[in-house]
């Protein structure tokens, strides 16, 4: 029996030994297609399932970029929570409470605190090795012309509340299909987008919004 | 004799008592602002803030690893340890209470609704009524699809009625105030409070608690990838103390050593060598017995008094052993000869000393009661014991060669070249003085600190990972209740925003929203505790809108709190670990004295504004660079004071001494002159001003002053014949020089800056003071008594 014990642990380590680095060509094929991304604009369905509530919440919403950093994500319809980039700035716009927040983009991305603006931090990276900076990758699985990958921020604080980052992509095409975030306490946040239209001409208006009447004040990251 | 020996064991016995009792009340403080004038509005500030916030029994232990798992796992792993020394270790701190238990939130939540204003209370009490229950809980399932952070996704999750947000802004306080306490962003800094599970009552337990939990944390990490690091009060106790002791023994030690070298260089005789150093040992021990029974805790100062002490009652012995060599009487005529020298040096240096009692500045205080103390035993024990002990062995050393150091003192072609010497040093000085200026100013908190200091180190490693607040101001409030501490408060809040307005801060917090309103507590608390009646119904209806029932535990903990607070008096406050633990470093209110903290982080180059708009009666903007440019402004003034006050007390000393205005003006010009070229010597050497050797002015005004004076009476006392005054007292000036230099020099090396850089200045400024004494202040007084004649009867003497 003793003579076995080597073998035996052998074998089970077995699987560990035989793992094979992840294949990374459809990701780098992905973030390499964001080369010749000029604009994008889709409608989604934000779907959260928390942990506290016993069924998910629905809700939808629509999203415009433009290159390199002019963005705006609406929520509900009509939408309840406004997020427009405008350079190096992000508006937290709640149009109920007639009140915007400030951020400093550079801020955001030094602090984990401001993880929401993760799920609207577009794209995710600027090349391969800036992806490979921010994140570690947990999987990838490719099938015929569908990606799905499963990252983690390298930031410790996001990773403390974050379990992964979903993301399913067309790979002939680069469209982004879903994102996920899932966290340590069992919840998620995932959007599913439709009708996405690619480097097609938006109109620069759509990234401005009136503040008449607003409270504007310096958010808190 | 049989008479006398009984008397001899009686004083023997008192003395060991004394001693015994004085030297086991001895104890340090290494609080640097006990040095400090208490009347200072910074000190005022930061002695309250240290008082009320400074955790006395708690330990940062801090942890640095290649990775955040690593680091995080290492903080786990060494509080597991730690809780398992019950003996040692009360609690070990690795995270936030409330990331282990979210739910011991509760009573802080329910604190802080209760202080609302009762308007917003009607509103909230409103929104969970039996007609807006449901139109509640359906605003905030939308919320919880519609918000972007997931802080507030986080909360409302556990909060279904929103009973947070009736705080505004309010609700993430807690979370984000705290998050920096434990982890850097990056996770791979992490720190660990550790608290004794006993008091220490003095510093040696400190430094034995400090030492064990050292040894268990480097047992339980092996791992050489990861750096520990250990700081917080105890710490701090352990390293300054313990450096103190050492500086004092060491100090005391080596001044000891080069006492003996250079007494034994310049007579070759061991047995006065011993003698003199047991005196000097005894003097010593009963200054110090002296200082622990009539003086509070020492402070770093006093610390290198100890050499000083030595230093300068050595002076006496020397005097008293070079008047025995040639002294032919008894006993008693030796003692009548000596005294009246030793009394005007000692005398006028007690009084210099003593009369430092008068300065605002109680290390000063402290200083000039220990070197009083220790001139006068020291005086009294060389006049006395050893005196006598000298007499018994010189008639051995009749027609003993005199040695080499001797025959130089009594070449006159070594006085000439010295003379040289003397001018062209004090010339060169003078001329570094006129071309680099005085010697700069420097009361930064540098010079309060030690040299090396583990303690330090990891401080200073804990700015630079996590929240580094050294550019921030500490707002302190203080009252002798909840309802002053409230109005002063406001009060601080409303300077603080106005100054915001101005563009004079970038961003302040103050206790405001963590403190107890006692009226909106009275007001609130029936209309809340009533709510708890309430539970089924809101559980039900929670649960019909799409929460689960454990999403409702939050709300019904905070619905039970108000009820269990019905009946108790207001102001109230929250008690649990976790409220505690977030009150710890915000709100002090054991005791007769109540104080709330803050952090005000102005913009560069408005903080002297910023302190005096903000302050008033009972309220401080404090931090150490602003105590720096206080004691800046302050601490010359106080210093010209007490000179200009001690100065004049030695002139009139000397008046009564000398009887002669020119030898008082000679002796305030060599003074002068001292002083100018050590300005010029420190210039030179890139010394600057601090606390610290400002004080060594007063120092040498009350010893090295004693060379011109001694200088002077030989002089009277030769009939203004120089070469006799130089001959008399050459060789033993030079050997109180450099004995009280070697003591000074001594701590130069000690482990706190500003203590070194008093050690370094007085022994610079002795040297110089001996140098012109000796050899230019003869000449000086030739050209200016160019016909005195030595005084009848006592030029033999």
């Amino acid at each position: 029996m003793r003579s076995l014990l080597p073998f035996l642990c052998l074998l089970c380590a077995w699987p560990g030994l035989a793992a094979e680095p992840l294949d990374m060509t459809p990701v780098k094929k992905w973030l390499a297609k964001q080369d010749d991304l000029h604009s994008v604009q889709a409608d989604f369905t934000q779907t959260r399932a928390l942990r506290a509530l016993r069924s998910p919440i629905a809700t939808p919403g629509h999203m415009w970029f433009a290159m390199p950093d002019s963005l705006r994500w609406e929520l509900g319809e009509p939408a309840k929570t406004i997020v427009i980039r405008k350079g190096d700035t992000y508006f937290l716009i709640q149009p109920a409470k007639k009140k915007v927040e400030r951020y400093k983009a550079d801020n955001i991305s030094k602090k984990g605190g401001a993880l929401g603006f993760a799920m609207i931090n577009f794209p995710i990276a600027k090349d391969f090795a800036d992806f490979n900076r921010q994140f570690e990758t947990l999987s990838v699985t490719a099938t015929d012309n569908h990606c799905h990958l499963e990252i983690l921020p390298r930031d410790a604080q996001a990773k403390k509340m974050l379990q992964a980052i979903k993301f399913d992509f067309d790979t002939t095409t680069g469209h982004l299909l879903s994102f996920e975030m899932a966290t340590r306490d069992g919840s998620s946040m995932r959007s599913d987008f439709t009708n996405v239209r690619m480097n097609q001409k938006i109109d620069r208006h759509v990234f401005d919004y009136d503040f008449t009447g607003y409270e504007v004040v310096d958010g808190k990251n | 004799m049989t008479t006398s020996k009984p008397r001899w064991i009686a004083i023997v016995i008192a003395l060991l008592v004394f001693t015994g009792a004085g030297l086991s009340r001895i104890s340090f403080n290494v609080d640097i602002l006990k040095l400090l004038p208490t009347h200072l509005p910074q000190v005022k500030g930061l002695s309250l803030f240290l008082k009320h916030f400074s955790q006395p029994k708690e330990l940062i232990v801090t942890v640095e690893a290649p990775t955040s798992e690593l680091a995080e796992s290492t903080s786990d792993a060494l509080a597991d340890v730690f809780a398992k020394h019950p003996d040692l270790v009360q609690r070990a701190v690795a995270r936030a209470p409330w990331e282990k238990r979210p739910a011991d939130l509760f009573e802080l939540l329910a604190f802080l609704v209760l202080n609302q204003p009762p308007e917003q209370i009607r509103a909230l009490a409103n929104s969970l009524s039996p007609g807006q229950a449901d139109a509640t809980l359906k605003s905030n399932v939308e919320k919880l699809g519609e918000s972007i952070s997931p802080q507030e996704v986080a909360l409302l999750s556990y909060d279904p009625y929103n009973l947070a947000g009736a705080l505004g802004d309010l609700g993430s306080f807690a979370g984000t105030a705290q998050q920096s306490e434990f982890s850097s962003a990056d996770g791979t800094f992490r720190v660990l409070y550790v608290v004794s599970a006993r008091n220490f009552p003095n510093y040696k337990a400190a430094i034995a608690w400090v030492n064990q939990i050292k040894q268990i944390a480097h047992a339980t990490v092996t791992d050489p990838t990861i750096h520990l690091g250990f700081t917080g009060e105890p710490a701090f106790v352990a390293d300054i103390s313990g450096s103190m002791e050492w500086d004092m023994t060491s100090s005391g030690f080596v001044t000891l050593l080069v006492i003996a070298l250079i007494f034994y260089l310049c007579y070759r005789r061991a047995r006065p060598l011993l003698e003199l150093q047991a005196m000097l040992v005894l003097i010593f021990t009963l200054s110090l017995a002296a200082a622990g029974l009539f003086l509070s805790q020492l402070t770093v100062i006093g610390v290198g008094c100890a050499a000083i002490m030595i230093g300068l009652s050595v002076d006496y012995g020397y005097f008293v052993y070079q008047r025995s060599l040639h002294h032919r009487g008894t006993v008693g005529e030796l003692q009548r000869q000596c005294v009246q020298n030793i009394a005007w040096t000692s005398g006028t240096t007690a009084a210099v000393f003593f009369a430092l009692n008068f300065s605002s500045l109680p290390g000063l205080s402290q200083l000039g009661n220990l070197v009083g103390i220790g001139v006068v035993i020291g005086a009294i024990v060389m006049l006395t014991i050893y005196a006598r002990l000298t007499m018994r062995f010189h008639q051995s050393q009749e027609g003993r060669p005199p040695s080499i150091v001797e025959r130089l003192f009594a070449t006159p072609g070594f006085w000439r070249k010295g003379a040289v010497l003397a001018v062209m040093i004090v010339l060169f000085l003078l001329g570094v003085l006129t071309v680099k200026g005085l010697p700069q100013p420097d009361f930064s908190a540098r010079t309060l600190r030690p040299r090396k200091s583990e303690a330090y180190v990891a401080l200073d490693r804990l700015y630079a990972r996590l929240t580094d607040d050294r550019d921030m101001l500490s707002l302190v409030v203080a009252g002798k209740d909840e309802a002053e501490v409230l109005k002063r408060l406001r009060l601080a809040e409303n300077s603080l925003s106005a100054a915001e307005a101005r563009g004079e801060v970038k961003s302040f917090r103050t206790a405001l929203p963590l403190w107890p309103v006692a009226g909106n507590q009275r007001a609130n608390l029936p209309l809340l505790a009533s709510v708890a009646k309430e539970i089924p119904r809101l559980r039900e209806s929670a649960v019909a809108a799409g929460f689960k029932e454990e999403a409702f535990v939050l709300d019904e903990a905070i619905f039970q709190q108000w009820a269990a607070w019905a009946k108790a008096p207001t102001p109230i406050w929250p008690t649990n670990d976790t409220s505690r633990w977030i009150f710890r470093r915000v709100a002090s209110h054991e005791g007769d004295q109540l104080l709330a903290l803050g952090m005000v982080t102005p913009m560069p180059g408005h903080e002297d504004a910023l302190t005096n708009a903000v302050q008033s009666e009972g309220t401080w903007l404090v931090s150490w660079n602003q105590l720096g440019r206080e004691l800046r402004h302050v601490i010359p003034r106080e210093f010209a004071h007490v000179i200009i006050a001690l100065s004049a007390i030695v002139v009139l000393l000397l008046v009564i001494a000398f009887r002669s205005i020119r030898a008082v003006a000679l002796f305030v010009l060599t003074t002068a002159l001292v002083l100018a070229c050590l300005a010029g010597a420190m210039s030179l050497l890139g010394m600057g001003w601090n606390f610290f050797n400002l004080a060594a002015l007063l120092l040498l005004l009350g010893t090295g002053t004693d060379y011109s004076i001694l200088l002077l009476l030989a002089l009277k006392r030769n009939g203004g014949d120089a070469p006799a005054a130089q001959r008399e007292l050459g060789l033993v000036i030079c050997l109180c020089a450099f004995s009280a230099s070697a003591g000074f020099g001594t701590i130069s090396w000690a482990n706190h800056i500003g203590l070194a850089s008093l050690g370094q200045t007085c022994a610079l400024g002795l040297v110089l003071d001996a140098l012109i004494s000796l050899f230019l202040l003869p000449r000086v007084w030739t050209m200016i008594h160019p016909r005195s004649h030595p005084i009848r009867g006592k030029a033999a003497s």
